[in-house]
């Protein structure tokens, strides 16, 4: 069974190569020479190309490495607290961004900032009120008309 | 006009009413954001940024500066307190300012952390004003082969020293460079790895991606981690003892020094000079052994040179276009949002606005330390903030960044994606730094390597022909050529660094 660690380097340099490669063919696509010399393909193909071949010796010297060398890294790796806590914030943060401009700015903000706070621990309800009316409602103002930031305005639009 | 006319047409801009304020509210804000703990001065840059999309370039700028100090600064705080660094750079400080404080002498670490910080980056920034003009001037000259040389050469800098994997550093630095090349071809045009998503012509944005690497990418890891308990200090009393003077004194005498050579060269990054002048401090002491067991010396030597290192950095910055370090890489992004490119032209055509900004560099030194000293206890307060409602805090305003620019949707997407991929590659150890330098320069290198080509009808002998371009490229040539022959002998010196 392979160490976490390693594994994570195998398909991390194994999707960097496929990106190199897509990169390679995407841009050989493109003309790389034209009349006044290198076009518009030239730099990104010969990069893509170094690319690949950065990727693929990397991955060798992965597949060549010995698993004790991944042991330390692998003690990091996040326990069940981190994990909830890390996919409570890209959940909220995702369906956050889904809805942002259905309902705009405001109305988005203020469920995010409730909904995660207590996600991540708080139960001081008063506490989560004000710190999710001020976080949506009180920032939207600052920064749409002190800051003259333009934010999805979305339902309350009117 | 000569340099100290320039300066003091700048101090006069920069003590103004407005950008004294903004100076003031870079300062509060960045020591805020330092005081945050996992997220660091590019982060928190990067998730500012927004707040100075009305102002003015020169006010703008004159923030985001005083922003970045001001993270370097909060950093030291939660070192001193609760162990854990804001930033990098801070490790060293956490050595002796964490054991000075289980001592009871936060107070005194505090306020050296801030003295030496002052003296360092005031310092810094004299010697920033005697050199950038004459640098600047001798960039005029440089044609753009010359400005590739310069771009390679500070790129495989960084690389040389991101860190144990040099295969890694430059693999993340052609990813970079690739995902810089995505949008319009900046010399003819033309779209680039688009498949007709029209968000995709303008090219993937830097903040989006800085936000989510650095931002997001740093609050996943923060969130693994229990919430750190602080030492309850005595901050009151921060006046350091006459002994604590005397020690210190030298100590950031010599970190000056360390930090701003060292800042003056593209890829050190901050970690390096605090490191160092810490161990020419442990080396040159009667009492060596005190290092590690609170010495005063050691948080002075190591903030000392912290911030003679950021102004430091300002130099290949201002003078050369080139940013040495992911922070100031981030400054750069946000001189091309305000329609700016730092280099020798901005000298040429925007000098009085060069000038402020180096000037607002004094007075953000003079501001911090008065921020710092006696608002001592009022920013630990800070430290006892939730971890649920600084992560909330800091995602609004990533949300808001990331919208903002271009106010598309596409771009707060494109920063979950990098935080994603931030985090993963951070929990793997690949260096981050690299990449994003890769991204900010990318389009610059492809602009002046095709014209230099153009000139040359497609021939790379130009480069041979122009001894500067090639003295430049040869720079890459030696370290890259230096770490692979000899790696073995790089990971012990890293080995013993560590130790």
């Amino acid at each position: 069974m392979p160490s976490g660690a390693r594994q994570g380097w195998l398909i991390a340099t194994g999707l960097m190569l496929a990106l190199c490669l897509f990169f390679l063919w995407q841009s050989w696509l493109l003309p790389l020479t034209d009349k006044l010399g290198p076009g518009p393909g030239f730099f990104p193909f010969w990069l893509s190309l170094v690319g690949a071949i950065f990727s693929l010796l990397l991955l060798i010297g992965v597949l060549r490495r010995s698993m004790a060398e991944y042991e330390a890294a692998d003690s990091q790796l996040p326990d069940g607290y981190g994990i909830r806590r890390i996919a409570a914030i890209l959940a909220s943060l995702a369906v956050a961004t889904l809805l942002m401009d259905v309902l705009g700015f405001q109305l988005t903000m203020l469920g995010f900032n409730a909904i995660l706070v207590v996600l991540l621990g708080e139960r001081r309800w008063p506490v989560i009120a004000v710190f999710a009316v001020a976080g949506s409602f009180g920032v939207y103002y600052i920064f749409t008309r002190w800051l003259d930031v333009l934010l999805p305005p979305g339902v309350l639009d009117f | 006009m000569d340099t100290f006319q320039y300066l003091l047409l700048g101090l006069g801009n920069s003590l103004s009413g407005t950008n004294l304020l903004f100076a003031f509210a870079g300062c509060m804000l960045g020591t805020m954001i330092g005081l945050l703990p996992g997220l660091g001065p590019s982060a928190g840059t990067a998730i500012l940024i927004p707040l100075t999309f009305s102002l003015d370039p020169t006010g703008a700028i004159i923030m985001l500066c005083a922003i970045y100090y001001g993270a370097m600064y909060g950093g030291t705080i939660t070192s001193v307190l609760i162990n854990v660094p804001g930033e990098a750079a801070s490790v060293i400080t956490c050595i002796d300012g964490y054991a000075m404080a289980r001592q009871g002498r936060a107070g005194s670490a505090l306020a050296i952390a801030a003295i030496g910080s002052f003296v360092g980056g005031t310092i810094a920034t004299v010697a920033l004003v005697v050199v950038a003009l004459p640098l600047a001037t001798l960039a005029l000259k440089f044609g753009p082969a010359e400005f590739f040389g310069l771009m390679v050469a500070g790129l495989c800098l960084v690389i040389g020293l991101a860190g144990r994997n040099m295969m890694a550093a430059l693999l993340m630095t052609v990813l970079g460079l690739l995902i810089a090349m995505i949008g319009l071809d900046p010399v003819r045009g033309a779209p680039r790895f688009t498949f007709g998503i029209p968000e995709l012509y303008d090219g993937i944005g830097f903040i989006p991606v800085v936000m989510g690497l650095f931002g997001i990418g740093e609050l996943l890891l923060a969130a693994e981690r229990r919430q750190a308990n602080m030492i309850n200090a005595d901050l009151k009393n921060w006046n350091p003892t006459k002994q604590e003077w005397v020690l210190s004194s030298k100590a950031i005498g010599r970190g000056t020094v360390v930090g701003f050579v060292l800042g003056l060269i593209p890829g050190v990054g901050a970690i390096v000079p605090t490191f160092m002048a810490y161990v020419i401090e442990k080396r040159l002491s009667k009492n060596p052994e005190r290092f590690g067991n609170g010495a005063i010396e050691g948080v002075a030597s190591a903030e000392t040179a912290n911030n003679a290192y950021a102004n430091a950095a300002m130099v290949p910055l201002l003078a050369l276009g080139i940013p040495s370090s992911p922070t100031v890489a981030v400054l750069m992004g946000a001189f091309i949002i305000n329609g700016l490119t730092p280099g020798p032209f901005l000298f040429q055509e925007k000098p009085e606005l060069v000038w402020t900004i180096i000037a607002s560099f004094f007075v953000g030194n003079v501001i911090l330390l008065i921020l710092n000293l006696p608002l001592v206890g009022l920013w630990a307060k800070l430290l006892k903030i939730p971890f649920s409602y600084m992560c909330t805090g800091v995602l609004i305003f990533c949300i808001i960044g990331a919208y903002s620019l271009k106010q598309n949707m596409f771009d707060v997407w494109l920063m979950l994606g990098f935080g994603v991929l931030g985090y993963v590659l951070r929990k793997l150890e690949f260096p981050l730094a690299p990449a994003i330098l890769a991204l900010i320069l990318g389009p610059m290198m492809e602009r002046s390597l095709r014209t230099t080509l153009e000139i040359s009808a497609g021939s790379f002998g130009i480069f041979l022909e122009r001894p500067l371009a090639l003295a430049l490229l040869t720079i890459p040539v030696i370290v890259l050529g230096f770490m692979l022959i000899k790696p073995r002998a790089f990971a012990r010196v890293r080995q013993t660094d560590a130790e």
